[in-house]
């Protein structure tokens, strides 16, 4: 079996976790840092509802930017999330028969689970899980949510957190993501060097300090007025639109270490309450 | 009997939980158990106990006192199911023993309770209510012999399969308990942690040339339960890389051995040696391709301009950017007689902070500084120095190797203790995030092992001035950071802390004198010299010490008796000796001479009384002994000695 481009790869995770079950959603409007801040996996995992979910996040990560002239680093790439509430007793078998539908053979390669405990301190956030290691190459990030919004989970949560371009480029054995076939005749650099260039130029250069510090109050204070409203989901894009602007700001070189401790806080006081008010008025179990 | 099997099966635990349930199970469990072998691996937890007693250990039930026959006998008896005339007597108690039960029947809670009663630092849950452990539990398995012992915990029922390396092994039955070894053997998975060691170790040595300077072998054993050594090569352009960031690469993340060369061994868990070997090298390529990437990038900015964007870095909130700490460092080295190497180095001690590598390779500050220094043509004095400025990094750990580096390494832990005393942020309790404790003890083992002259009460003061310049937020003194250097010096001279509070009262403030004086002190403690010094000291700081009314200054005409005249005189030829073999760092020459004082201030006592009615004569008095006292304690306040 010749190895599938980056695009078939994506359509077999698709297929292989609509087969078990899961919500296929797309990704969220808002920048976020990871699949985790979008709300099918914050919100959907508080409360006592099942939830089986399953979508490609692009992950957005100022920071990490190197203006499309390192061939590891990337402010923008692709996550492929799956959810599953609760997690199945058998969730570890469902989670390599996925690296066996993109085409890895179980038995040739070294496959491990490699203690990982992942914390998310923006959004009060921990769990305990794994990175997956196939011969080396991390390409998915396992946790068992422990808590979210600072609230203990009643039921936990598997969150799968496959690496897409580091999952793609072991199965192409490519060396770089930019070499990455994305579809038949176009590479994965064909489609986002020029996008790694300019948007590295905007985190570290371009990006207005002043008016993104006044955003983040402006967003804070809006979630706060929508959490008076009783308004849980449109608070939580406030939350998403305060924790972008700080990322921003870091990677501006404008925060100090104390000041991002603060920041840091700021954003995880109103991810609890969201999240509190999320269990308290949407997330009731069905009657 | 026959044996007993317990395994616990897991979802990968962490090697740390690993060693913390084989710490357990050996510890506690074992014992109770009566004996056996513990076999830990990422997947299983087991206990084999070779021959199980048949019944639990008989148990006394104690009961009312003997005295109390009469009224309370009989009722306990009832209540322990027994007639009146088979309770016995101990220790004056009725009582009565309570055969244990058949093993068969007490094992199901017994192993219940193990598996429900181990404990790991970090645990989680996976079902509501459900056990708390490491990683979720997935199976138990239990056999006595050819018996499955039946018995559920934490939500799972007992049985009598395992389950053998994850994809290679499968599901397999575990006929009886002595067969467990070989069983899981034959599915692909080695038990015993030290026979994987084992294998680990000889596959490496049969490599050669490995080495392990992080100390990820301990770990290794317990990632894997089907140990393959495999070796691996890379890129020999990397080598141009600092060796260290090379090691770090390999190590830090991905747990390889580096071997010499452009090689590499690791340690894998199954699959196709080629296939494995070929994605390892892709994956360590990879790390070095983007260690590489970021040091030509840097390299090519260069230290000195990595340097000038040190007043952009905050140091610590309150104390300025790395710039403000470059200076202070610059200042303090010149104050600890450093020359022009160590001044150099401090000027760039800090420059690798805004190198991209060390956002990589935390662990490698000061390491890539000075690689960059040695790449910018600098001495390697000043290299070495920017190098060790962190030594020593743990309470036992070695020390900078070079004079200059001795020098900016105590400049850097002088100044870390001021800041933060400065600001207010003393360690407190368990609480000491900077690090304080062990820069103390770095300080006084640089002034101890190293020889280097430390004052640290006039650095401090030096250091608290160039912060008020600098217009630091200073909230506090920080003049006790001299306490709780020398606080430290104890444990690193082995020596009493009475000593250490007494020389630091003496005629010495440099740490390293003090300590010698101290070590001098506790040596001498019992000698006979030191016995006169003390009496001498003691005898009179006990009378003239707290005695208000001494005279300014002495003299020597108001002395009456003879003994007065011959311990001013005892005085006149002890006094100087005392100070200029402290001065010179003699203390034993100098407690010899503070001895002789000791048969004078004895006559002086004897034959002298100093509270007279004269108050010119008894104000003479006081200030001889006070002199005496203070000739004496050049050696230190003596009194904080016990005797």
């Amino acid at each position: 079996m010749s190895a599938l481009n980056f695009q078939e790869m994506i359509a077999r995770l698709e297929d292989y976790w609509a087969d078990d079950g899961c919500v296929l959603m797309q990704p969220y409007h808002t920048e976020v840092g990871a699949g985790t801040f979008n709300p099918a996996t914050f919100l959907r995992c508080l409360g006592p509802e099942p939830w089986k979910a399953a979508y490609v996040e692009p992950s957005i990560r100022p920071t990490d930017g190197r203006y499309g002239e390192n061939p590891f680093r990337f402010q923008h790439y692709y996550q492929y999330q799956v959810i599953l509430k609760p997690a199945p007793e058998d969730v570890l078998d469902r989670y390599f028969r996925s690296l066996e539908a993109v085409g890895i053979d179980l038995e040739k390669h070294d496959v491990r689970l490699v203690e990982d405990d992942w914390e998310g301190p923006t959004l009060g956030a921990w769990g305990l899980g794994w990175e997956v290691w196939v011969d080396g190459m991390e390409v998915t990030q396992f946790t068992y949510f422990q808590q979210l919004g600072g609230l203990e989970l009643d039921i936990v949560p598997a969150e799968i957190t496959y690496g897409l371009e580091r999952l793609a480029m072991f199965l192409q054995d490519k060396r770089t993501a930019f070499d990455l076939e994305w579809a038949p005749g176009v590479t994965w650099g064909d489609v986002y060097r020029e996008n790694e260039r300019q948007w590295s130029t905007y985190n570290f250069e371009a990006a207005p300090v002043d008016v993104l510090a006044r955003r983040f109050g402006e967003h804070e204070a809006e979630c706060r007025d929508l959490i008076a409203l009783g308004l849980a989901l449109p608070a939580y894009d406030q939350v998403l639109k305060c924790s972008h602007a700080f990322n921003l700001l870091d990677a501006r070189g404008a925060i100090s270490v104390t000041e991002r401790a603060s920041y840091i806080g700021r954003v995880r006081k109103l991810a609890r309450v969201v999240a509190e008010l999320y269990v308290e008025s949407v997330a009731q179990p069905a009657a | 009997m026959p044996s007993l099997l317990l395994e616990i099966g897991c979802e990968e635990l962490p090697a740390s939980a690993c060693r913390e349930a084989e710490a357990q199970l050996r510890d506690r469990w074992l014992p109770e158990l009566g004996g056996g072998s513990v076999y830990v691996g990422p997947r299983r937890l087991a206990v084999l106990v070779a021959e199980i007693a048949e019944h639990e250990p008989d148990r006394w039930v104690q009961g009312p006192p003997e005295h109390l026959r009469e009224t309370a006998a009989r009722g306990f008896a009832r209540k322990q199911g027994v007639s009146e005339e088979e309770l016995e007597v101990r220790d004056g108690f009725l009582g009565v023993v309570v055969p244990g039960r058949r093993i068969t029947e007490a094992l199901p809670e017994q192993l219940a309770a193990i598996v429900e009663g181990l404990g790991f630092g970090k645990s989680m849950v996976w079902e509501p209510e459900g056990l708390r452990f490491s990683r979720p539990v997935r199976w138990l398995c239990a056999k006595l012999g050819k018996e499955t012992i039946e018995f559920e915990a934490g939500g799972l029922r007992a049985g009598h399969l395992t389950y053998g390396h994850r994809f290679t092994g499968g599901e397999v039955e575990v006929v009886k308990s002595d067969d467990y070894l070989e069983t899981l053997r034959a599915a692909g998975v080695e038990p015993e942690q030290d026979e994987r060691r084992r294998q680990i170790s000889e596959g490496l040595d049969a490599i050669g040339g490995w080495r392990d300077p992080a100390g990820v072998l301990d770990e290794v054993v317990y990632l894997v339960e089907s140990p393959i050594v495999l070796e691996g090569r890379f890129d020999e352009r990397f080598l141009s890389l600092p060796p260290r960031v090379v090691e770090t690469a390999m190590q830090s993340h991905q747990r390889y051995f580096p071997l010499d060369g452009a090689r590499f061994a690791f340690v894998a868990n199954g699959g196709e040696a080629k296939v494995v070997i070929a994605g390892n090298e892709r994956v360590l390529e990879g790390r070095l391709e983007d260690a590489h990437f970021t040091f030509e990038r840097d390299a090519a900015n260069g230290i000195e301009a990595l340097a000038e964007e040190l007043g952009s870095i905050t140091f610590v909130a309150g104390a300025g950017s790395l710039a403000d700490k470059a200076a202070r460092l610059q200042e303090l080295v010149a104050e600890l007689g450093g020359g022009e190497a160590s001044r150099e180095a401090a000027r760039l001690a800090k420059a690798d902070q805004a190198a991209e590598l060390v956002r990589e390779f935390p662990d490698l500050e000061g390491h890539i500084g000075a690689e960059y220094a040695r790449l910018a043509g600098f001495p390697e004095a000043v290299c070495a120095a920017i190098e060790e400025q962190y030594l020593p990094d743990s309470a036992d750990g070695p020390l900078p190797g070079t004079e200059p580096g001795r020098v900016v390494a105590a400049a850097e832990k002088i100044d870390n203790l001021t800041v933060s005393f400065a600001l207010g942020q003393r360690p407190t309790g368990s609480r000491d995030p900077h690090g304080l404790r062990r820069a103390a003890i770095g300080l006084c083992r640089i002034a101890v092992e190293g020889g280097l002259a430390i004052d640290v009460g006039s650095l401090v003061r030096r250091d608290l001035g160039l912060l008020v310049e600098q217009q630091a937020e200073v909230a506090d003194d920080p003049a006790d950071v001299a306490d709780f250097v020398f606080e430290r010096l104890e444990g690193v001279l082995a020596v009493p802390v009475e000593f250490i509070r007494a020389a630091r009262a003496g005629g010495v403030t440099e740490l390293g004198a003090v300590a010698e004086l101290a070590e001098t002190l506790a040596a001498e403690a019992s000698s006979e010299d030191f016995d006169r010094a003390y009496v001498a000291f003691d005898r009179s700081n006990r009378l003239a010490g707290k005695a208000d009314g001494a005279a300014g200054a002495l003299d020597p005409s108001l002395a009456t008796d003879e003994a007065e005249v011959a311990l001013i005189s005892a005085l006149g030829r002890a006094s100087p000796r005392i100070e200029a073999a402290v001065a010179e760092r003699d203390f034993a020459g100098a407690i010899a001479a503070a001895a002789e004082l000791g048969a004078p201030v004895d006559r002086f006592f004897d034959e002298v009384l100093v509270m007279v009615e004269d108050e010119r004569v008894r104000a003479n008095r006081l200030r001889l002994l006070l002199d005496v006292r203070d000739a004496v304690g050049a050696l230190g306040d003596l009194s904080q000695i016990p005797r």
